[in-house]
């Protein structure tokens, strides 16, 4: 693959990284679908306990690029370093990467023929091999933490969409990350449980969480966020504060976006 | 539904009832016109089938054969052979269906209701003599094992535990089964037990065990050319898609008749123990009509479960992924309990067909119920003429199984069902 070429260069960024506490790095990160490119070189890297939220318009490759971050999807060249480990067709870093990257999606994806229990601790039992009492035991202390230890033995149709992902915010962090990332996890939520998810999501954040955040909540986003990242067909057009960002955006593509949004 | 007819307050039976025949009977003429004639003809076949069940009909052909129709040419002395599966199944399903399911009253109506229907013919020609005691001790059985486990076991701390010595036994009971059957460890060795010659298997025992084994063969391996044909690797998906699609456009008589006639051709002579002690090509017919049943079987099972394993959603396997999960756990643990389930009911249809398609093993010369019955109402004297009585009642057997087949899938979809989206 191209991105093998680059190895060395690489393992040099490890270690300068771990010096600069950076914990994700990505050099000139390229995806294409086909014929279609979706990345056209992503360079940026995130700093342990940063949070970073990204936006941009539909399609502009906000999601494929945080997707490749956990290798969901593979990049085609450049490179991603995650806390000191390189993605690459090296399983044994997939599966070291994948422990400490955890995901919380836009349709939540609990399983719904596992009770919301059995959600948390599946991985816990099976990746993690937690013993049962001690993997019950973090389902329920993370419940507590996301405000819903009563719905601990429901299937998740029986919840609403707020609880759910709730839930699936509580499964994620079962596994114990260093990085959280969140791909629109309001975006399919009725209006009034928005703000029980991001509450979540602040407090997670207050808590000193690597967080990559996709979002255009934008007052939550201020809120939580030390830095944004603003994509536009494949490419970070700007990037900066959030202050920067509210009062004085230097891209003509970044004004007229926000100005869309807010 | 139930929330619509909370709200208006139910009106009075009968003017319910007459609104309900006015709007779907008599709304028109030609309503009217369709009910009336519809009416007519089927007062005229009930007329017409009570009548023979009742009073033309003359019953004693199944009671002087029911050996013939359930054993087949089975051995005189033999059927202790039979017996422990049977009185094992009817207590674990009796601890099964006890344990599994929370019944309201309307299925406990259902379920009552449908023992009476079923167990009335049982009754009729089995009870007498040993067999109709331990007919008796096996229905005992299953209601001891239902009622015992509604009572005493549901709320145990142990249910678990029993839960899984009740599916232990299950596994158990098939080669149970076989074992007593084909016999074990060779009849010269002091504990071993000779078995019954295969050629001699016959009537709806045979029909059941072709099924059993045919279901429980095809199964795991319907599932695994699912797997194939969605495979990423392309030498799996070919080699499965290949398969299913030669499987599917040939019909089973054809497969039934190749087994018969020129299998043994193309098979090795070295010999298996207790299955093929003369050699492999010289197998008993019986093993290769089960073969020819489980491969056949296999492709529509396997299209089955492709349908299942598309029906999940893209997203579970990233969620899955994005834990950390390996291939195999996301594929056993994720992608096939929710594949299988949405499936539940197409895989029963499938088995219930696949029983209902044991009969046409009389074509190869097998002597299961259908070709049985036959026997009898083409070879005894006596019974000649009697052909109405014996397919009706090989119908109505096969129709009890297969009706309480497809019962049992809708309880059991409908306590699997609690988790659906
Ligand atoms: N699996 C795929 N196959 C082909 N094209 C894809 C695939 N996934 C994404 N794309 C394309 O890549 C581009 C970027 O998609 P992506 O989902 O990353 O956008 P996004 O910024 O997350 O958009 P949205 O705000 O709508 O979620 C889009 O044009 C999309 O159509
Ligand atoms: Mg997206």
């Amino acid at each position: 693959m191209a991105n093998t070429s680059q190895t060395p260069a690489s393992q040099a960024d490890a270690t300068r990284v771990a010096r600069s506490n950076d914990i994700i790095i990505c050099e000139g990160v390229k995806k294409w679908f086909g014929d279609f490119q979706a990345l056209h070189g992503i360079t940026t890297s995130v700093r342990e306990g940063e949070v970073v939220v990204v936006f941009g318009p539909s399609g502009s490759g906000k999601s494929t690029f945080i997707r490749t971050l956990n290798r969901l999807e593979e990049h085609d060249e450049g490179t991603i370093i995650i806390d000191g480990v390189e993605l690459n067709n090296d399983l044994r870093n997939l599966e070291k990467v994948r422990s400490e990257v955890g995901m919380v999606f836009q349709q939540f994806n609990l399983f719904p023929h596992l009770t919301v229990r059995r959600n948390i601790t599946l991985a816990l039992s099976h990746v993690r091999h937690f013993r049962k009492a001690e993997a019950n035991e973090t389902a329920e202390r993370l419940l507590e933490r996301v405000g819903i230890p009563e719905q601990i033995d429901k299937y998740p149709a029986q919840l609403s969409g707020g609880q759910q992902q709730r839930v699936a915010i509580a499964r994620a962090l079962a596994m114990q990350p260093k990085i959280m990332l969140f791909d629109e996890p309001t975006s399919a939520l009725d209006p009034e449980m928005i703000k029980e998810v991001l509450d979540v999501i602040t407090q997670l954040a207050q808590s000193g969480m690597t967080m990559i955040v996709i979002t255009h909540e934008m007052g939550f986003a201020r809120e939580v966020a030390d830095r944004f990242l603003f994509f536009d067909e494949g490419l970070i057009v700007e990037e900066g504060t959030p202050q920067h960002f509210f009062e004085n955006p230097q891209e003509e593509r970044t004004k007229l976006f926000l100005s869309q949004i807010l | 539904m139930r929330g619509t007819t909370q709200i208006k307050a139910p009106a009075p039976f009968p003017r319910q009832a007459r609104r309900w025949a006015h709007d779907n009977l008599f709304g028109g003429v030609a309503n009217t016109l369709l009910t009336v004639v519809t009416s007519l003809f089927l007062v005229f076949a009930l007329y017409q089938i009570l009548r023979f069940v009742f009073v033309t009909a003359e019953w004693e052909v199944i009671e002087a054969n029911r050996r013939l129709f359930f054993l087949g040419r089975f051995p005189v002395g033999e059927e202790w052979r039979i017996w422990p599966p049977i009185l094992l199944v009817s207590a674990l399903a009796g601890l099964t269906v006890g344990l599994r399911t929370r019944l309201d009253l309307r299925s406990t109506i259902m379920m009552v209701l449908w023992l009476a229907v079923g167990l009335t013919p049982v009754f009729l020609f089995f009870a007498h003599g040993t067999v109709g005691i331990l007919t008796a001790a096996a229905v005992g059985l299953a209601a001891l094992g239902y009622i015992g486990a509604r009572i005493w076991l549901q709320d145990s701390r142990y249910v678990a535990l029993i839960g899984q010595l009740v599916l232990a036994s299950w596994l158990l009971t098939f080669p149970l089964a076989l074992v007593l059957l084909v016999g074990f460890g060779g009849a010269d060795t002091s504990l071993g037990i000779d078995g019954v010659d295969p050629s001699r298997w016959g009537g709806f025992h045979l029909n059941i065990l072709l099924a059993v084994v045919a279901i429980v063969a095809s199964f795991p391996l319907g599932v695994l050319l699912a797997l194939g044909r969605t495979s990423s690797f392309p030498v799996f998906r070919v080699a499965s898609t290949i398969y299913i699609e030669l499987i599917r456009g040939v019909p089973l008589i054809t497969i039934l008749l190749m087994a018969w006639l020129v299998l043994p051709d193309f098979l090795p002579s070295f010999s298996v123990p207790v299955l093929a002690p003369s050699g492999l090509d010289d197998i008993e017919l019986v093993y290769r009509v089960m073969v020819a049943l489980t491969l056949f079987s296999a492709a529509y099972v396997a299209e089955i479960v492709r349908g299942g394993l598309q029906a999940v959603p893209r997203g579970q396997i990233e969620a899955a992924q994005a834990l950390g999960m390996s291939t195999a756990r996301i594929l056993a643990l994720i992608v096939l309990p929710q594949a299988l389930r949405a499936v539940i009911p197409a895989l029963v249809g499938q088995f219930i067909s696949l029983f209902k398609d044991t009969s046409l093993v009389f074509i190869v010369g097998l002597t299961e119920m259908l070709r049985a019955g036959r026997a009898v109402a083409q070879g005894q004297i006596e019974f000649s003429g009697r052909e109405m009585e014996v397919l009706l009642f090989v119908g109505l057997v096969f129709w009890i199984v297969a009706f309480s087949m497809s019962r049992l899938s809708q309880q059991l979809e409908r306590n699997l069902g609690v988790g659906e989206r």
